[in-house]
């Protein structure tokens, strides 16, 4: 048995993108990314359909390796660790680089099962400390009211805005650093996306956020910092009042004008 | 706190890839041992003598297994004949001319049939079918070669018949539409489009149900007369190359044992054979897909338009009349066996201390469940992981699950008198035993194990996966945790399936786990299961009352493992 370490953030950067290109077969789906996610932060990334949004977050915790052919060139660094490096290990960086996807996925078990399903994959095991992960994780999901008398129910019962909360749950129940979200709210009613805006924002204080969104008040709504991407390409990085007031580059600019996209 | 995951994935992994190639060693066993053991006989009577040869005299050290073969192959394609028609027509009357609300009662009705162990359709043949012939025909017996393709055409039927109807099925609708904006009848559009376009698949299921009729040793056994001689005539008594084996195995020594062996190696040949032509017919098609979809279309038009007779609608009715002739036949098999055998059943032939003089049914019990237990235990947990194997960590398209699918679809046709060969030479070093018979049954059903998991891992969604790993499990975790517990269904499915072909199995086990009615005391010992006993009661040392009374427990076993498989579907379905 060894411990599962955590990353050491320095200079207050999570994450550290360098000259980075993504492949999949022949088609380049990411060229040359350069990007600084600051720690205890949301970032939201925008950018129109298929410009390689969910592409790059996936890269963040490598859920890019399931995908037959993707390859990736240059350095992602985490905590100052390149985390395509042969040393890395998988399970490591999934535990600290958590994910919640674009439609909720409970497993089809109780909803405590789920929650600890995680913390039992890394060895935790006595039932007072998965008691008190589930109670952490579901408060923490702002859900531990709604939930605590149904904890043995079946996840699959829950309406779509609880799941995703549950997902959400279920990921911060091993404690990650950054928490990856892929448009965790576009399959959800306005009341269940609001309540999970509300949520975002509380972590923000124990977990760095990097959320792809295709909805841009949205991400002013919520977010500290803003990407725009186009066909692959990072076209610009900044504070989320300043890409959207004055933005720099004039094809962001008509992007977050409506005028295309 | 992790455990070094690494080595643990790499090893499950190995683990999987074993199971997976199991089957690809399981094959090559089977080939090799039966080959050695026959060797020594082609070798000293000479394969052309062997394979040519007229007379079989295995007292005078004579073996020639032509008429034999000719039996064989006779008696087959006749069968195919028969029950080829009856299927491909039960087939359309279900798809096309079925009322909605029958439509279950008749997928039921062909799965039963599919169910029904094979020593009950020979003894059926024995009871109904050759006295009927006798007197229909006035014939000196019943026996032959007409009996024997009659029973064994039934037998093939649910084979045909579902494989036709998948076929028809998935034949696109666009292909009907097409004919019917022509102005074609519905009648029309069936046997002019519908049919030719699923030919392919109609040829497969022939493919197979030739395969099964040849191998089919226990249905064939008391009702081909069982001579050695060539066939002259409907009536004439002939010998397959399965009964050849199951007849003198027991007392066959020497040469005349290898000959014996080299009669299996013969039918394997043909096994291969018609694998090797049903891989050809599937990749044909693969190939001709495209090109036939306008193809059929366009050349439609014409057909119709010269055809606008009677043709399609009277086969529209003979296919009407022939499904009722199968329920009909159904109907009387189950019918008489229960009338004649319900009487015979009593709580001392059931659970009477059994001996030579009367036989009970006690060790039958005992030594079921026995093997039941022990093939399951053994090739569930192979099956699960050679479909773990197959689905979780392949890519479409690769050569080694190409390879592997080959061989296990190789070991699904294996005739299980070829098992039992094997098993004989494999497993019974110590004798007969329950255990050598479970391990010989484990391999026969671990095709279907594979088959029915994999198909229900397939269907657990991708996402569910991800949500697993991306919370840092391993793969193996969320293999065991997330996705099997989702395929729990398909787990269950096999064990019903792999339940209901054990207790139908008769001719792998008389050579490896014995052929009595006493009751064993461990697994080590020898024993004999349901229809094993109704093989002994109807061939070897015949007793009406005892068949009739095991018969008729042997079918409430079926239509019990039929009543589980039907629930759970149902179960499953609505959970979707
Ligand atoms: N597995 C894959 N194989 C090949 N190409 C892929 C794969 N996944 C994505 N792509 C391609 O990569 C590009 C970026 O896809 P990605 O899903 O990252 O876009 P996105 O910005 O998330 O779009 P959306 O807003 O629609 O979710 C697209 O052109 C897409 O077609
Ligand atoms: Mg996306």
């Amino acid at each position: 048995m060894k411990t599962i370490e955590q990353f050491k953030f320095e200079n207050k950067i999570a994450v550290e993108i360098r000259e980075m290109d993504l492949f999949y077969g022949n088609f380049q789906a990411l060229k040359k990314i350069n990007m600084t996610i600051p720690e205890n932060r949301i970032t939201a990334m925008i950018g129109p359909s298929g410009c390689g949004k969910s592409t790059l977050l996936k890269s963040l915790n490598r859920m890019n390796d399931l995908v037959e052919g993707c390859r990736v060139e240059g350095v992602i660094q985490i905590g100052g660790q390149n985390i395509y490096d042969k040393a890395m290990n998988l399970s490591m960086l999934r535990k600290n680089v958590g994910m919640v996807f674009q439609r909720p996925n409970p497993f089809a078990m109780s909803v405590y099962d789920n929650i600890v399903y995680g913390p039992r994959t890394f060895g935790i095991k006595k039932k007072a400390d998965l008691d008190e992960i589930v109670e952490r994780s579901l408060k923490g999901a702002a859900m531990w009211e709604e939930l605590k008398d149904r904890l043995n129910k079946s996840a699959l019962g829950l309406s779509g805005g609880q799941q995703q909360r549950l997902c959400i749950a279920r990921a911060l129940a091993v404690e990650p650093q950054i928490l990856l979200m892929d448009e965790p709210t576009s399959a959800l009613d306005p009341i269940s996306t609001g309540k999970i805006e509300e949520l975002c924002t509380e972590l923000k204080k124990d977990v760095t956020i990097v959320m792809v969104t295709h909805n841009m008040q949205q991400a002013t709504r919520i977010s500290d910092k803003t990407a725009f991407f186009l066909l692959g390409e990072m076209v610009e990085m900044g504070d989320t009042h300043k890409i959207f007031s004055m933005p720099e580059n004039k094809k962001t600019e008509d992007y977050i004008t409506g005028r295309f996209g | 706190m992790v455990k070094s995951e690494n080595k643990s994935e790499k090893a499950a992994k190995i683990v999987f890839i074993t199971a997976a190639c199991f089957s690809i060693v399981a094959v090559f066993a089977i080939v090799l041992f039966i080959f050695a053991s026959a060797f020594p006989a082609l070798q000293e009577i000479g394969t052309f003598k062997f394979l040519f040869g007229s007379k079989w005299f295995p007292k005078q050290d004579e073996y020639g297994l032509l008429p034999m073969i000719v039996a064989t192959l006779l008696v087959t394609v006749s069968a195919l004949l028969i029950g080829g028609a009856f299927g491909i027509f039960t087939a359309i009357f279900v798809v096309y001319f079925c009322p909605k609300k029958l439509k279950g009662f008749f997928n039921q009705i062909i799965v039963l049939l599919a169910g029904i162990p094979s020593i009950i359709y020979g003894f059926f043949g024995m009871i109904v079918l050759s006295p009927a012939l006798k007197s229909l025909f006035n014939a000196e017996s019943g026996n032959g070669l007409l009996a024997s393709a009659l029973i064994l055409g039934l037998m093939i039927l649910p084979t045909v018949t579902s494989l036709t109807k998948n076929a028809l099925e998935s034949v696109p609708r666009s292909y009907s539409e097409g004919s019917l904006a022509l102005g074609a009848s519905r009648e029309q559009t069936i046997f002019r489009i519908d049919l030719p376009a699923a030919k392919t698949g109609v040829l497969s299921a022939l493919t197979l149900g030739a395969g099964r009729a040849i191998g089919e040793t226990m249905a064939v056994l008391v009702v081909c007369g069982n001579s050695a001689a060539f066939p002259d005539g409907l009536f004439s008594p002939i010998r397959p190359l399965t009964v050849n084996i199951v007849n003198e195995m027991g007392y066959a020594m020497g040469l005349h044992r290898q000959a014996l062996f080299a009669t299996g190696l013969v039918l394997l040949v043909f096994i291969f054979l018609l694998n090797g032509f049903l891989a050809f017919i599937k990749r044909e098609k693969k190939e001709k897909d495209e090109a036939n979809r306008t193809l059929v279309g366009g050349g439609a038009g014409e057909y119709i338009y010269k055809v606008r007779g009677m043709g399609s609608k009277i086969l529209s009715v003979v296919s009407c009349l022939i499904a009722a002739v199968v329920v009909l036949v159904l109907g009387i098999l189950i019918g008489y066996i229960l009338v004649n055998g319900l009487p015979e059943i009593s709580l001392d032939f059931l659970f009477g201390k059994p001996t030579y003089k009367t036989p009970t049914l006690l060790g039958a019990f005992v030594s079921t469940g026995w093997i039941i237990l022990l093939s399951l235990l053994i090739a569930i947990p192979l099956g699960v992981g050679a479909a773990i194997f197959l689905v979780e960590y392949t890519k479409p398209g690769s050569k080694l699950v190409k390879v592997i699918r080959v061989f296990i679809d190789t070991l699904s046709g294996i005739p299980s008198i070829v098992f039992g060969l094997f098993g004989m030479i494999a497993f019974c070093a110590g004798g007969k035993s329950l255990f050598a018979g479970a391990l010989t049954l484990s391999l026969m059903i671990l095709p279907t194990v594979i088959r029915s998991v994999e198909e229900s891992l397939l269907a657990v969604q991708n996402s569910v996966r991800e949500g697993s790993l991306a919370l840092g499990a391993t793969k193996v975790r969320t293999i065991f945790k997330v996705v099997l517990p989702s395929a729990l269904s398909g787990v269950v499915t096999a064990i019903i399936l792999s339940v209901g072909r054990i207790v139908s199995e008769s001719a792998a086990l008389i050579f490896t786990a014995g052929s009595l009615p006493m009751v064993p005391s461990s697994p080590l010992d020898s024993g004999s299961t349901f229809a094993v006993l109704m093989y002994n009661f109807t061939a070897e040392n015949p007793n009406m009352e005892a068949a009739y009374a095991t018969a008729t427990v042997l079918l409430m076993l079926v239509f019990l493992v039929n009543l589980a498989a039907y629930f759970c579907e149902k179960k499953w379905k609505k959970n979707k």
